[in-house]
């Protein structure tokens, strides 16, 4: 009887591929080490049995050298080894080094069953593998699949149950590999190929020299795709949806309400010059479906598109090799470039992941940095729409405070923080180019994720500070913070009511600007204030999760302490 | 036959690692990853001065930190 099915294999060989078709649960996939950071659980319908299949964190090894792999491997020991089945995958392109976890597993009595993953890759690259001869070697299953496409999934369920324990001597290390070596002899055949354009590019990219300019490159080309299908989607889709259809269809409705009434208030806000603006009327049925789904969504999806894209093709752990040095001296290595560009998206997801980091300090250092110097998509896009008006001087200057903040705090941190960086070590996977359709389904996901997460909190939002405004409850709150706000950091005192909606939402708070009529000094200081002082709920929870109690009163009193210090020093260097 | 660290090795050159320096974890997390002493590897490329070493241990790419590098010692013809 099968309690668990267990997915294990080496960092990046597509288990959550392996596991998503399996089990027909989306999860999300990339090509670089360690995409996996929670457990990711489903069923597979075995005949009228359904299993729990658990796809684990990429591990090299059953001796666990990092706290990721050390969980992946005590999950294996929680059933006795006759309840569970463990699926082993691997990538075919690089069987050598993927053998050691498979001898392993084998040899410490797993009924393991052995899944050749990227097979169509092996026969690109003119790798070709004796199935058969493998199979009698091991004693165990072998599928070969492509899990991308889906080829082999359906032989490999059929044959999941025939996993059963082989008696087989425990090696040590060296002979472990040694053995493996004897066994890549007999199964592997190489073809000679010539050096591919792709393999070109690949050299290119960790090469100092080309490396660079490919690195600029790449960066300058993303964030100019990102604003114009940002900018595309707005003028030609979301804009004309907004004015030319929505509009009128409430203003038709809400005709003959009394503007004064409490529900106007609360559904329409306040009419600009007798006519509802989307971008200052501040309603629930106005500015905050305008906010969401007129400004930020659009960029949510231009900037996963392009992320989506550069994680499947492999580019950023070449960009984590370059950045390696930078990083370092901020107390980091050039791995955590990935948790900071997934927290330009959001700070949540960017957090999370640097659960892959080894040390405690590491990640604490990570995770402030994160969420004092790294804008979410949702707040750069409100900074962009409003102080883009103004000239994109102002939007970069953000950028470079921001980015100055990143560098001259990690280099604080790094030389007041105890203990010191661990070395940077990591497997730079091929470039792979991925099918449109699961670049597209990622997309999907991702953009499903935020609307869920995002608009009820939004539509909630607009309506408590409506129904706060309306009842003057803010007026004490900004009267009391009157000294600081103003003569401190120069904006007036209603400001005070966006710095606090944006512990709730950045990009709401950035839509309570806009009818305020700020100049563009005092909106370049709120608006960067609003990106390094306190994090919004969500990534507030998050970093309680992740660093502690301890950990997070730390990051906060730096935040606060920063926010103070660079919004009076922008006060008083900007002169207009 | 010369004695060198990964460091030293010069790009697109081949050498047989002959020791690893350090710490049992270091050299079990590199063990892991197919590179150990008898191995043969080559050095694809150094970024930087302090930057990481880029290696290629049979068909896997490998970035070690400049401080993991230093700790790789190499012999080549």
């Amino acid at each position: 009887m099968i309690k668990k099915i267990y997915l294990i294999g080496n960092p990046n060989v597509g288990k959550s591929v392996v596991f998503s078709r399996l089990t027909g649960v989306q999860v999300i996939s990339s090509n670089y080490p360690g995409t996996t950071i929670e457990l990711c659980k489903g069923y597979l319908s075995l005949g009228a049995e359904k299993i729990e299949i658990v796809d684990l964190p990429g591990t090299y090894s059953l001796e666990p050298t990092s706290k990721a792999e050390e969980a992946a491997i005590s999950l294996l020991k929680e059933y006795s080894k006759d309840e569970i089945v463990v699926v082993n995958v691997l990538d075919s392109t690089n069987l050598e080094r993927n053998l050691l976890l498979t001898l392993q597993l084998i040899e410490d009595g797993f009924p393991t069953i052995v899944c050749l993953n990227m097979c169509d890759d092996a026969v690109h690259k003119g790798v070709h593998i004796d199935i058969k001869t493998l199979e009698d070697i091991l004693h165990v299953p072998v599928i070969s699949t492509c899990a991308i496409t889906g080829a082999g999934i359906k032989l490999l369920i059929e044959r999941i149950k025939e996993a059963a324990p082989v008696p087989r001597d425990k090696l040590l290390h060296e002979e472990q590999w040694k053995e493996i070596g004897l066994i890549i002899n007999r199964v592997q055949r190489l073809e000679h190929r010539h050096h591919t354009f792709r393999e070109a590019l690949e050299d290119a990219s960790v090469r100092p020299v080309t490396g660079l300019v490919m690195a600029a490159g790449v960066i300058y080309a993303s964030f100019k795709i990102v604003r114009f299908i940002g900018e595309f989607i707005i003028n030609r889709i979301t804009d004309p949806i907004f004015i030319n259809l929505y509009q009128p269809i409430l203003e038709k409705l809400t005709r003959h309400w009394q503007e004064q009434s409490f529900l106007f208030h609360l559904l329409i806000g306040d009419l600009i010059n007798g006519k509802i603006d989307f971008k200052q009327s501040l309603g629930v049925l106005t500015t905050a479906p305008y906010i969401e789904f007129g400004m930020v969504l659009p960029y949510i999806i231009s900037f996963y598109f392009i992320l989506s894209l550069l994680e499947d093709i492999g580019y950023l752990p070449r960009l984590a090799i370059l950045l390696d040095n930078l990083l370092h001296r901020l107390g980091l290595h050039g791995f955590a470039i990935i948790p900071m560009l997934l927290g330009f998206g959001c700070n949540v997801p960017g957090i999370l992941a640097t659960r892959t980091l080894e040390s405690k300090r590491e990640r604490f250092i990570a995770a402030t940095l994160i969420s004092i110097g790294v804008p979410c998509v949702p707040l750069q896009a409100m900074i962009f729409g409003l102080l883009g008006s103004f000239g994109g001087f102002y939007v970069a200057g953000v950028y470079l405070v921001l980015f100055s903040l990143v560098l001259i705090l990690g280099l604080i941190l790094n030389r007041v923080l105890k203990g010191y960086s661990p070395e940077f070590l990591l497997e730079i996977p091929p470039y792979r180019f991925p099918p449109l359709d699961i670049l597209g389904r990622k997309l999907y996901f991702r953009i499903k994720g935020f609307i869920i997460e995002a608009v009820p909190i939004v539509l909630v939002g607009v309506a408590v500070i409506n129904i706060l405004i309306y009842f003057n409850v803010f007026s004490i709150i900004s009267g009391f913070f009157a000294p600081v706000i103003h003569d401190l950091l120069g904006l007036p005192k209603e400001s005070i009511i966006a710095l606090v909606i944006g512990f709730f939402r950045k990009d709401v708070a950035v839509g309570m600007l806009m009818p305020l009529g700020l100049t563009a000094k005092q909106l370049f200081i709120a608006a960067t204030l609003l990106a390094i002082s306190f994090p919004c709920v969500a990534t507030f929870i998050i970093l309680w999760k992740e660093l502690g109690l301890k950990d997070l009163i730390k990051s906060t009193l730096i935040m606060i302490t920063i926010s103070i210090i660079v919004g009076s020093a922008l006060n008083l260097l900007i002169l207009r | 036959m010369k004695k060198m660290s990964l460091i030293k090795l010069k790009a697109n050159r081949k050498g047989r690692i002959v020791e690893i320096l350090g710490g049992s974890n270091l050299q079990s997390r590199l063990m892991n990853m197919g590179v150990f002493k008898g191995k043969e590897i080559s050095k694809l490329s150094h970024v930087g001065l302090r930057g990481p070493v880029v290696i290629k241990s049979g068909r896997s790419i490998l970035a070690l930190g400049h401080g993991v590098a230093a700790k790789v010692i190499l012999e080549t013809e």
